[in-house]
């Protein structure tokens, strides 16, 4: 029987798995980096260590919705082609009608606002056609949005055709990507990304849809009899994770002054791996997203590290595919032994 | 004293589980050539004996001997080698091979890894071929009806040889002209060198084609004795109840009589045009053995299934889907705690809050505090077993479990709380604490539909009990000092 | 249901069956002639690559058929995997990584026959390399044949020097002629060696499929694991098999697109696993597993051929990424349609 001690705030007890694995994966990112420190050259400065943190925003806020959908138990390869999607149509659609004679230089004319959100309702539907097909016609969701990627940087490739647009923009096209803490380097993608961030691990913490999340994961079966609509919440994540790539894509548009179509190649393998190395389970029902940013640190380190050391760019994959089997490998170990 | 000649023979078997003795001391023989019938209630023990035949479990302890010799399977493929194949409830066949790729699965004959058509193929389709000359060889095996796909894994067996087939309920999900051809096939097979172990809770079967049958009754053995001795129907009966003192039932003080409850000409693909109603505070049972439909007919009211039918509740009809069904006020208590009502990789806290996490919340965000209170309040009141909240819960026993299945369902606070087989697999304390705790909701003014298949809790806490027989509702009638046990064992098992 | 309804609803069931299965053997032979009947009607004159001529001209079918051989070895035994319910994300970056050993060889003077074992040896290895992550350290298939794709992705790409975009010839270091003979050169019908040793190993896989027991133990386990455990099949086992021979099929598809190309690219894979889906999915394999063909699946792999040749030419190549992703998703709705009604038990 519990005693009434129990009533009382819990301080130091019996911390969760997912606690437990997100202060593993920190700890790994401290030896990581201690590492990286006595092997790099100039590694330990502040500089460095702030970008390692601003390098890579784009795929931490990438990684929250996969996090969240890979704790259903579901993929989303789909957002590194929504990013293009979105970037390019955030161009298309404010660049000046008939200004030119060369194609890629006209657009709709509409204004960036307008333009912005439009390209957003796309990114939405990207979500939508993804729900559509695993929480509807039951796809495996990897094919789904393999193929769905393909469509979306498809559209940004053929409205491009095959390049780029950055051409005849209004003016406050650059605004979004360059605006900033004056004085620092802090722009307006870091702030959204912590933001995004904070929001998001309070969600995952204290919120009841958070908890129908994981409820879904852990058991899709007892979810739906336990009332929770696990189409509806699939939806609902694969149109945010869609929307999240568009803000990402709207952003990056706007730093670069230009829609690319080959923008954020490779990208959803990136939140895949942050997402891993987090400690999310595809099993489902497991995972947080302050793993998934403590993933992101560590991808952070080692990529670096790998160009601190001179190692061509091209050494990223395998250092990435080691990482993330390591990774794996070492979060079982260490589950396993704490369940004893 | 005629020599006989015993396939089996069990001496003072026993098979001991944490908390319950499922298997108690029993010994008796099996004869060759014969077709010996199983049967007892659930929990009597007959699915812990086949398992253990079957080696899905070891025995704690005693004896089996087949063919004369000592006979302690690790698996079910081992049993299968040494002359015990079972047919089981869910089909083990692969439906996108044919039909004579099932028949020679795992035994094929093949010369450098080609598979090769020998003798024993042909053997096997000539053995196929006696038994239903309908069933082609290279037909796949998805486009057989599920009688027929019994049918090949009979073949298969008596291909292999076995010296004994056990039945484990075959004809719950086969109609009336397949049962006979059935009957046929297994008689056949005991002309054949095969003993025939067969597990049925329809009596009429036993009459049927039985030469000996067994009576088991909480966990011991009754009998062993040939059909032809045996008068009738309620004589086994009698032996399948026994001397099991009902407690007594308390009859309701007060009817209440607002219907709560209508459901109007349901069926589906299990169930078949049931009407009934239930009235505020009413505590119904609807008792059936396996295959009678509670589970289905369970998960139609929860919106979980579909249905032809209307289901109205608390005056307006029910629109699919358990969400809605839990708006409404109506829970369920589904049949697999493990699979179905918990989250086994969540602790107990993660577990219970779930079907109502607005009211530990506010504005949608959880209130710890709350969550741990109320978590604290069902292990209190339901006495869970556990020193913490946290305990994961594929670590509690059964019992345990099901307490926390029953207290997410209690949170829910809803009007009408269903429990499908809410006292499987669970030892005796547990369950008469789960009685209580049943008994008391409904002195608070709940409506409680309990679907089992234990007579003993149907008997007593019910108020109305309700009969499923096949899809069917057969009968129904109030509880009370007049109910009479072996009338309704005996419409349970297919009589009228 | 009374009894007589319920015959009739088997009954029913059994006929409907058959209907459906008819549809399902033989639809991709129609959308085949169709694309094939699409395509020569269009007016491909200027195109080199259809021999400045008709789509159904021989230069142009053995244009066709030569880039196909890489599609048809792989797809065949990505099939068999796909039947026991596995699948291999690798299988593009494995062509390029043995495209580029195999170059690199022969760029160093190691003869045809010795590159070509050693190529197929390589690709043994990482084919086992995958079964060992899926079945032994049981990492989920999804998961673990992605990040074997980045490293067999980046291992090419460490072999092939900074500066170099592929493994080729050089005005000091020539890659030799004689390179082509196997995955270029006319050897029978205009068509060359390698195309006909796909041949060769497509009705070694057809033949496993339907003729051996490996083939059965695939589909039993793919359609009722527990059943054939049950039976005594080891699924470990078989799948490791499954996914060397995935390997090995790489491994020639590599060496052949080497050959053909003169060089080692090593991202001459990329796309490759999602061609063989396509292929797949229209053959109408069930990702649950149990059912499939390879002989479907190559006629799956040929219309996609036809449909990226055929494009390449009528459409700008910036249209090539929307189209394969259309068909994508097209194939997964009829492989939908097409897989729904099978009896799962």
């Amino acid at each position: 029987m519990l005693s009434k001690q129990e009533r009382k705030p819990i301080l130091g007890g019996r911390l969760s798995d997912e606690s437990f694995i997100t202060l593993f994966m920190l700890g790994v990112l401290v030896i990581v980096f201690s590492l990286a420190c006595l092997v790099v050259p100039n590694f330990f400065t502040i500089q460095n260590i702030i970008n390692l943190i601003t390098n890579n925003w784009f795929v931490i806020i990438l990684g929250i919705g996969v996090t969240f959908l890979l704790i259903t138990g579901n993929f989303d390869m789909s957002v590194g082609g929504t990013i293009a999607l979105t970037g390019v149509l955030s161009v298309y659609f404010c660049q000046g009608v008939n200004v030119s004679r060369n194609v890629l230089a006209n657009g709709l004319g509409l204004p960036y606002v307008v333009a912005v959100c439009l390209a957003l309702l796309c990114a939405m539907g990207v979500g939508g056609l993804n729900a559509f097909f695993v929480a509807r016609l039951k796809v495996p969701s990897i094919i789904v949005t393999l193929g769905t990627m393909m469509l979306a940087r498809g559209i940004a490739q053929v409205i491009t055709q095959g390049a780029q647009r950055n051409t005849s923009l209004p003016p406050e096209f650059g605004f979004l990507g360059s605006v900033g803490i004056p004085g620092t380097t802090i722009r307006l993608s870091l702030m959204v990304m912590i933001a995004l961030i904070i929001l998001s691990f309070l969600f995952e913490k204290k919120t009841v849809n958070a908890r129908r999340i994981y409820l879904i994961g852990a058991n899709p079966v007892a979810a739906r009899l336990s009332g929770i609509n696990v189409a509806k919440y699939l939806t609902w994540l694969y149109v945010l994770s869609a929307l999240l790539a568009g803000i990402t894509g709207i952003l990056l548009a706007s730093e670069f002054k230009a829609g690319v179509s080959s923008r954020a190649t490779g990208y959803e393998f990136d939140a895949l791996v942050i997402a891993l190395l987090g400690g999310v389970s595809i099993a489902g029902g497991f995972g947080s997203v302050l793993g998934m940013f403590v993933g992101a640190l560590i991808l952070s380190v080692v990529t670096s590290a790998a160009t601190g050391l001179l190692l061509s760019p091209d050494w990223q994959y395998i250092l990435k595919a080691v990482v993330t089997f390591i990774a794996i490998l070492a979060q079982r170990f260490a589950l396993d032994k704490r369940r004893g | 004293m005629e020599t006989k000649d015993n396939v089996l023979e069990i001496r003072n078997l026993v098979k001991d589980f944490p908390g319950v003795r499922a298997v108690d001391n029993i010994s008796f023989d099996i004869q060759r050539n014969t077709i010996h019938c199983l049967v007892g209630e659930n929990g009597a023990g007959k699915s812990t004996l086949i398992k253990i035949l079957t080696g899905a479990y070891m025995r704690t302890s005693g004896s089996i001997l087949l063919n004369g010799e000592e006979f302690i399977p690790r698996n079910t493929r081992e049993a299968k080698q040494k002359g015990i194949s079972t047919l089981f409830q869910e089909l083990n066949v692969v439906d996108q091979l044919t039909v004579e790729e099932n028949l020679t699965l795992g035994i094929e004959d093949t010369t450098f890894g080609f598979l090769r058509k020998t003798d024993k193929i042909n053997k096997m389709i000539k053995v196929l071929n006696s038994i239903e000359p309908s069933i082609k060889p290279k037909q796949l095996v998805s486009s057989l009806s599920v009688a027929k796909k019994q049918i090949v894994e009979i073949a298969k067996a008596v291909a292999a040889e076995s010296d004994i087939i056990i039945m484990d309920e075959p004809t719950a999900a086969i109609s009336e002209s397949e049962i006979a051809r059935l009957f046929t096939i297994i008689k056949s097979l005991r002309d054949n060198n095969v003993t025939v172990i067969y597990i049925s809770h329809r009596l009429d079967e036993i009459f049927e084609i039985g030469d000996y049958v067994t009576v088991m009754r909480d966990g011991k053995h009754i009998d062993t004795k040939p059909v032809a001795q045996i008068q009738d129907r309620s004589e086994l009966i009698k032996m399948m109840i026994g001397k099991t003192v009902f407690e007594q039932y308390t009859p309701r003080e007060s009817d209440c009589p607002d219907t709560i409850l209508q459901v109007s000409h349901l069926s589906n693909h299990r169930l078949n045009d049931i009407s009934f109603d239930v009235h505020t505070g009413e505590i119904v049972g609807f008792y059936g053995l396996v295959g009678a439909g509670k589970t289905e007919l369970a998960r139609a009211i929860y919106g979980a299934d579909e249905y032809e039918g209307e289901i109205v509740f608390k005056g307006k009809k029910l629109t699919s889907g358990p969400e809605h069904a839990i708006a409404a006020g109506i829970t369920l208590v589904p049949e697999e705690r493990r699979s179905q009502g918990l989250f086994t990789i969540l602790t107990i806290r993660g577990n219970i809050p779930v079907m109502n996490l607005s009211k530990i919340s506010r504005n949608g965000i959880i209130n710890d505090a709350m969550e741990r209170n109320v978590t604290l309040d069902y292990v209190d009141k339901l006495k869970i077993a556990t020193n913490s909240i946290e305990k994961e819960a594929a670590k509690l026993s059964g019992g345990n479990q099901q307490k926390v299945v029953l207290s997410k369902c209690l949170f829910a606070d809803a009007d009408l709380l269903m429990l499908d087989e809410p006292t499987r697999g669970i030892d005796v304390g547990a369950k008469s604490e789960i009685y209580s705790i049943i008994r008391h909701l409904s002195k608070e003014g709940k409506t409680i539909i309990i679907f089992s298949s234990e007579l003993p809790e149907v008997m007593n806490i019910c108020d109305s009990i309700y009969l499923l027989y096949d899809g069917k509702l057969k009968y129904t009638q109030r509880n009370g000092c007049e109910v009479d046990s072996e009338k309704i064992l005996h419409i349970v098992t297919g009589g009228d | 249901m009374t009894n007589a309804t319920k015959e009739i609803f088997q009954m029913k069931t059994e006929r409907s069956e058959t209907i459906r299965s008819y549809i399902k053997r033989y639809y991709i032979y129609l959308v085949l002639v169709l694309i094939v009947y699409t395509f020569s009607m269009m007016k491909l004159d200027e195109v080199e690559f259809f021999g400045r001529g008709h789509f159904l001209s021989p230069d142009s079918v053995i244009n066709i058929l030569r880039s196909a051989v890489p599609i048809l070895t792989i797809s065949g035994a990505f099939t068999l995997l796909m039947i026991s319910g596995y699948i291999d994300l690798s299988v593009g970056s494995a062509l390029s990584l043995n495209a580029v050993v195999f170059s690199w060889l022969i760029l160093n003077g190691v003869s045809f026959l010795p590159s070509f074992v050693i190529t197929v040896i390589l690709g043994c290895v990482l084919g086992l390399f995958n079964g060992y992550l899926v079945m032994i350290l049981r990492i989920t298939p999804v998961i673990a044949t992605l990040v074997t794709l980045s490293l067999y992705k980046g291992l090419a790409l460490l072999i092939v020097p900074d500066g170099l975009s592929a493994i080729k010839g050089s005005a000091e270091v020539p890659m030799p002629g004689w390179i082509n003979d196997y995955g270029r050169k006319d050897v029978l019908l205009g068509l060359p060696a390698a195309f006909w040793f796909t041949v060769f190993i497509i009705l070694v896989l057809v033949i496993i499929q339907r003729k051996t027991i490996l083939g059965k133990y695939t589909a039993a386990i793919g359609g009722n694991r527990l059943a054939a455990e049950l039976s005594g099949i080891s699924p470990v086992k078989i799948v490791l098999i499954l996914y060397t021979l995935v390997g090995i099929a790489a491994a020639l598809a590599g060496i052949a697109r080497a050959s053909y190309m003169s060089l080692g690219d090593p991202l001459s894979g990329d796309g490759m696993e999602t061609a063989c889906i396509i292929a797949v999915l229209l053959g109408g394999t069930a990702f649950s597993g149990g059912e499939g063909s390879v002989a479907k699946t190559m006629v799956g792999a040929i219309i996609i051929v036809c449909v990226t040749t055929g494009l390449m030419t009528v459409i700008p190549a910036y249209w090539q990424t929307l189209a394969m992703g259309s068909v994508l998703l097209i194939a997964v709705v009829i492989n939908h349609l097409l897989v729904k009604g099978s009896t799962k038990g």
